[in-house]
């Protein structure tokens, strides 16, 4: 059995490492038809080269808006047909966010004072805790990134959204799904595995619900009207061709159990991250920057790098949560190994998007929806970073098991993804409604609370995680030592997290604001040429 | 990078190879072990209280997983020795957790296997341990004017006890610590029992 | 407007980044390379632990040198008075199943042994000794003192193990030669004066609680065996129970539970509970779990480490560590998760109570290793067999 099960360990990892030459031999040999050109794939001609942003003060003026949309014309009409899904999307997500955040600061003051709100069994910290993840990463960050894909698909792959209604639908039944989920959760009905709560009766709606959003995306791809796939799109289809299938595998009810059972949920569970949620956010970040700062990324051979290193490194991190467990040493370090080689796909990445950030950082000035992205995209690399440096089986004996963990989940998930989102939501909106936002001043309030918030959020976690490990670890020190270190960091954290969720609050009032304002008033931007856009 | 569906069949195809090292192997070793001799299959009730163990969201502050003595001083703090694959034939769902803002209690029928000390800490954590941050869970118990026959009334120090009455344990939180109870495996690991020993120290076993 | 900047058509991949890739990969390939090394050695380790807890890689003669040589000596002679000889015992002559029901059960009670009778306080030894132990030492025994070589199979010690956790000790000679074998000749019999009166108020105390905290044996165990953390109580001396709960009062001894259970207490309670543990006997159900290295262990415990200052514990625990009354508890049998919870706690301050404050230093000279080695040998050694003051501490 050692014999086998070392040969399937290095077959695998050479096949991860021979993919990986065979790919840097391709790109540095042209062996694959793309070029720096295909990266102009996102503007239309002569819009290259200009900055496209609604929400900048200067552009707050009469002409503002309508100067952003000088340059979208054809898009325009592609966006219409998209806007009834993606706002039905993107104002569920916020609802969760807006819910689920809450959830969120509750289980951290439940932490602290713990004997606040004990009488309800709903209310308990375990299940508060639990409503909080399973709200904001398959409510807010789940529909607020297919709502973004629902807008950008369309305008890399210059044509319509097909299946238009399907969104709707699928949102519904979403919204239904995670509200069921939330429901079943809150009384205590729930399947026992973190990131698989949401019983897996009410995970088929869900599944349902999907589909419904992968059809008219994969629909839209193949019947585009540019040759070439821009980068945003690789990450969109290889994301949903994945998530379903994990989601799937996953879920299937009473075929696992005990150990093999956790590996299943941890393979699972840093997917859903690693394939499902940094493809959103990435795919996102590679549309959102170039297209505000009006210039291509600064090298399209090192997105191919980035996005195949990610998929062979990603998909096999998921047993570094199970280190030093009831699992095969084999299958632990296989793990330990490719979280250390997700450098490679982080690089790639981190060096498109930040390089092109830095050629232009008078964009950072003008732009705020820019700021949040190119800081989100910074947090990737950190969380990134952070996460291959977390799984070296030294570093992991101390953060293992301790509150460390959690401020990387947040960095990763909120830092990353939500700031990507945030800044995606501000950038679309006023070409959605085709008015600028409402209370322009309310965006650099939700950046600076939601960017000092998370900032005493991380640091004040990291450093109780790391002083909460030490303790842990020292025998001479009672297990009480390792609970009254941490204490005044989870009270930090409570601050931070009850300055996000302010943030949160105002993000999602002007989000409300911005959609009002536009039932009030008939839409301004009409699109010009609705039948171009969608003839096929 | 101009064709669609060999981008999604590579992707897919790097997933199976995924799902294959992480999800089949995995199996296909660990289906393979048979329970750690001396580990008993639950009791009805333990059972029930597995579910409550759930249902209150335990594993989101304590894992069942004790680190091998190389790692980490573990089975110092009386939290058993290191688990291994099959110590865990009987469990479903999995509940390994990844939190340890309270202790680990794989073995903690073993260290506390009070069911009245339980039921205290269960009522009150304060009541025993002033620093504890363990939420209290007194929905899982009910106030009552004179306990009935049959009743479990919990122990309660002065301070903690109620004016009137006596506080007497649902049977969720009986269930609950009979399964907390059955949390004991003190037999020896089997010498090719499955587990990570990646910390296993350098050097000549001795 | 910002210019539009010359971009090249083509970059290739940045040199750094592929030396990133080319050094992660081999540090990757490296990594695997060693994991199945880790597997070796974690097996090993493994192994070495069910070896340790049955102690099976020892011959009959290493077996006695180390388990009974330190009372019977290490040519049988015994010591007169107190530890019976070996050599010539009819015991030992009788078939090899008396010797083999001894080990396991051990003797409190008094015994004939030629001309002279001694007050018989074995310790059982089935905790201790693996059934193929048991034959080898039996053997060896029988052969060397005794010239009898019939066998004895590791199935009838198994049998007879099974019977031995629910019987106890054999209440002195008489028992044995009327359960086992006539040919021992007259015994002395079972004199009333050892026979324990059980304190009722104390068992009620133990048993059931006082109405106010949990009852001793709600953790401790009906037969005050303990486990993993919580100690074995059953033989430990009267008054140190009684001065451990005083401890918990004063703050001196830290345990938030026994803090709280010892607030309930009144001072005479405390007395009737030490007293009630002290003559309790129950079988051992302690086993070295903490990967201590018990060569190492043995030589702390039997003689110490003068080079770093460390006393053996038998010094002051008595010989076999059964303690020596009042002040000293009995080691042997401890879990030993335990006994490294309390060395650690002399060093970190949350115990703070022993005789001239001698374990406060021993213990911080003890270093992880060894801190594991002793506790695991003491969980080896067989349970305090009964005191030779039973009785007399209820004051009566």
């Amino acid at each position: 059995m050692t014999l086998t099960i070392g040969l399937l360990l290095g077959l695998s990892f050479f096949a991860s490492l021979l993919a990986l030459a065979f790919l840097i031999w391709a790109v540095n040999n042209r062996q694959l038809t793309i070029t720096q050109h295909d990266a102009y794939t996102i503007f239309t001609e002569g819009e290259a080269g200009h900055p496209d942003d609604a929400t900048t003060e200067g552009s707050q003026d009469e002409g503002g808006a309508a100067r952003a949309h000088h340059f979208d014309t054809e898009r325009a009409g592609i966006d219409a047909i998209s806007r009834p899904a993606v706002v039905t999307l993107i104002s569920s997500g916020i609802a969760w966010l807006a819910i689920g955040s809450i959830f969120g600061l509750i289980a951290s003051l439940k932490l602290h004072w713990p004997d606040w709100l004990v009488g309800e069994a709903w209310l308990t910290f375990g299940r508060v805790r639990t409503l909080h993840l399973n709200m904001v990463i398959y409510g807010w960050l789940s529909m607020t990134g297919i709502g973004v894909a629902m807008w950008v698909a369309p305008r890399i792959f210059h044509t319509a959204l097909r299946y238009p209604k399907l969104p709707i639908i699928g949102a519904i039944l979403w919204n239904v799904g995670v509200a069921a989920g939330a429901i079943a959760i809150a009384s205590g009905w729930n399947d026992g595995q973190e990131w698989l709560e949401i019983p897996w009766q009410i995970d088929i709606l869900i599944a349902i619900a999907g589909s419904f959003f992968v059809l008219p995306l994969l629909a839209t791809a193949a019947r585009r009207h540019v040759k070439h796939i821009y980068v945003t799109g690789w990450y969109y289809i290889a994301a949903l061709c994945w998530f379903p299938i994990l989601f799937f595998i996953a879920n299937i009810p009473y075929i696992y159990s005990g150990v093999q059972e956790a590996t299943v949920n941890w393979w699972f569970a840093h997917n859903v991250l690693g394939l499902w949620l940094t493809p959103l956010g990435v795919g996102a970040a590679y549309y959102f920057i170039p297209k505000i700062i009006g210039k291509p990324i600064y090298s399209y051979s090192l997105s191919l790098l980035g996005f195949w290193a990610l998929a062979l490194f990603y998909s096999q991190v998921g047993i570094h949560h199970l280190i030093g467990g009831p699992v095969p040493t084999w299958v632990v370090t296989l793990s330990i190994v490719h979280s250390v080689m997700m450098f490679v796909p982080v690089i790639a990445v981190a060096i498109n998007h930040h390089v092109t950030v830095a050629r232009n950082l008078w964009a950072l000035k003008a732009s705020v929806p820019l700021r949040f992205i190119s800081l989100g995209a910074v947090m990737y690399t950190l969380a990134s970073f952070q996460g291959s440096i977390e799984a070296l089986r030294s570093v992991n004996s101390v953060t293992h098991f301790t509150q460390y963990t959690v401020a990387h989940a947040h960095l990763g998930a909120y830092g990353f993804v939500s700031f990507v989102m945030f800044g995606a939501v501000y950038h679309m909106l006023p070409r959605i409604t085709g008015r600028s936002w409402p209370w322009p001043s309310m965006i650099p309030a939700h950046f600076w609370l939601v960017v000092v918030g998370f900032a005493i959020y991380f640091i004040g976690l990291t450093i109780g995680g790391v002083l909460q490990g030490f303790a842990m670890l020292d025998v001479a020190r009672p297990f009480s030592d390792s609970v009254q270190v941490v204490l005044p960091y989870l009270e930090i954290r409570s601050l931070g997290g009850a300055v996000m969720v302010v943030g949160h609050l105002i993000f999602a009032a002007h989000f409300l604001a911005a959609l009002i304002q536009r039932d009030a008033q008939a839409p301004a931007a009409q699109p010009h040429d609705t039948r171009s856009a969608v003839s096929t | 990078m101009n064709r669609m569906v060999p981008l999604a069949i590579l992707a897919l195809a790097i997933l199976a190879f995924a799902t294959l090292m992480l999800v089949i192997a995995p199996a296909i070793q660990i289906r393979s072990e048979a329970p750690t001799p001396g580990l008993k299959p639950y009791t009805a009730q333990q059972l029930r209280g597995r579910t409550q163990y759930v249902a209150q969201g335990c594993i989101y502050c304590h894992s069942q997983q004790p680190r091998s003595i190389d790692q980490a001083p573990d089975a110092e703090r009386g939290w058993g020795r290191a688990s291994v694959a099959s110590d865990y034939a009987y469990d479903r769902p999995h509940l390994l957790g990844t939190m340890r803002t309270g202790p680990d209690l794989f073995n903690v029928g073993a260290r506390l296997p009070s069911r009245g000390w339980h039921l205290t800490h269960l009522y009150q954590p304060r009541a025993i341990f002033g620093w504890s941050i363990m939420p209290a869970y007194p929905y899982l118990f009910e106030r009552k004017e004179h306990a009935e026959p049959g009743d479990v009334v919990i122990i309660l120090p002065a301070d903690r006890a109620p004016k009137k009455g006596v506080i007497v344990a649902k049977r969720e939180a009986l269930d609950l610590v009979a399964y907390l109870q059955s949390l004991d495996h003190t037999f020896p690991a089997p010498t090719r029992a499955v587990r990570d020993d990646g910390y296993a120290e350098k050097g000549e076993p001795r | 407007m910002e210019s539009f900047e010359p971009y090249e058509e083509f970059k290739p991949i940045p040199l750094p980044v592929l030396i990133i890739a080319v050094a992660l990969a081999l540090w990757g390939v490296f990594t695997l390379l060693d994991n199945g090394k880790a597997v070796t050695v974690g097996r090993a380790e493994r192994s070495d632990q069910i070896a340790d807890q049955h102690a099976n890689r020892q011959n009959g003669a290493e077996l006695f040198v180390s388990r009974c040589a330190t009372c019977h000596q290490p040519n049988g002679s015994g010591v007169e008075g107190a530890i019976p000889p070996l050599a010539s015992s009819p015991f030992l002559k009788a078939s090899p199943e008396v010797a083999m029901h001894i080990l396991l059960n051990g003797i409190d009670g008094p015994i004939r042994v030629g001309d002279a009778t001694f007050e018989g306080h074995m310790p059982s030894f089935a905790s201790v000794l693996s059934d193929a132990d048991i034959v080898r030492l039996v053997t060896h025994v029988r052969g060397t003192f005794a010239d009898r070589h019939d066998l004895l199979t590791e199935g009838d010690v198994a049998t007879a193990r099974l019977l031995a956790g629910r019987r106890g000790a054999w209440q002195g000679g008489q028992e044995i030669a009327a359960r086992l074998d006539a040919s021992l000749g007259p015994q002395p019999p079972m004199s009333s004066a050892t026979q324990a009166a059980i304190d009722p108020i104390a068992q009620k105390l133990v048993s059931q609680g006082n109405g106010q905290t949990w009852a001793c044996a709600s953790c401790h165990g009906m037969r005050g065996q303990g486990s993993a953390s919580v100690p074995r109580l059953a033989g430990l001396p009267a008054a140190y129970i009684a001065k451990q709960l005083g401890d918990y009062v004063t703050g001196k001894r830290r345990n938030e539970t026994m803090q709280l259970v010892a607030r309930t207490l009144k001072p005479q309670d405390m007395r009737r509970i030490g007293d009630y543990y002290s003559v309790m006997r129950a079988p051992s159900n302690a086993r070295a779990s903490l990967g201590g290295d018990l060569v190492r262990g043995e030589r702390l415990v039997l003689d110490g480490d003068w080079a770093r200052g460390l006393p053996s514990c038998v010094s002051c625990h008595g010989p076999s560590t059964f303690g020596v009354a009042p002040s000293f508890p009995a080691l042997s049998a401890q879990h030993p998760e335990y006994t490294a919870a309390q060395l650690t706690a002399w060093v970190s301050g949350t115990r703070d109570n022993s005789t001239g404050r001698l374990m406060n230093g021993i213990a911080a000279r003890l270093n992880d290793a060894d801190r594991r080695a002793v506790a695991d040998y003491l969980a080896t050694l067989p349970p305090v067999p009964a005191p030779a003051t039973r009785g007399r501490t209820n004051g009566k």
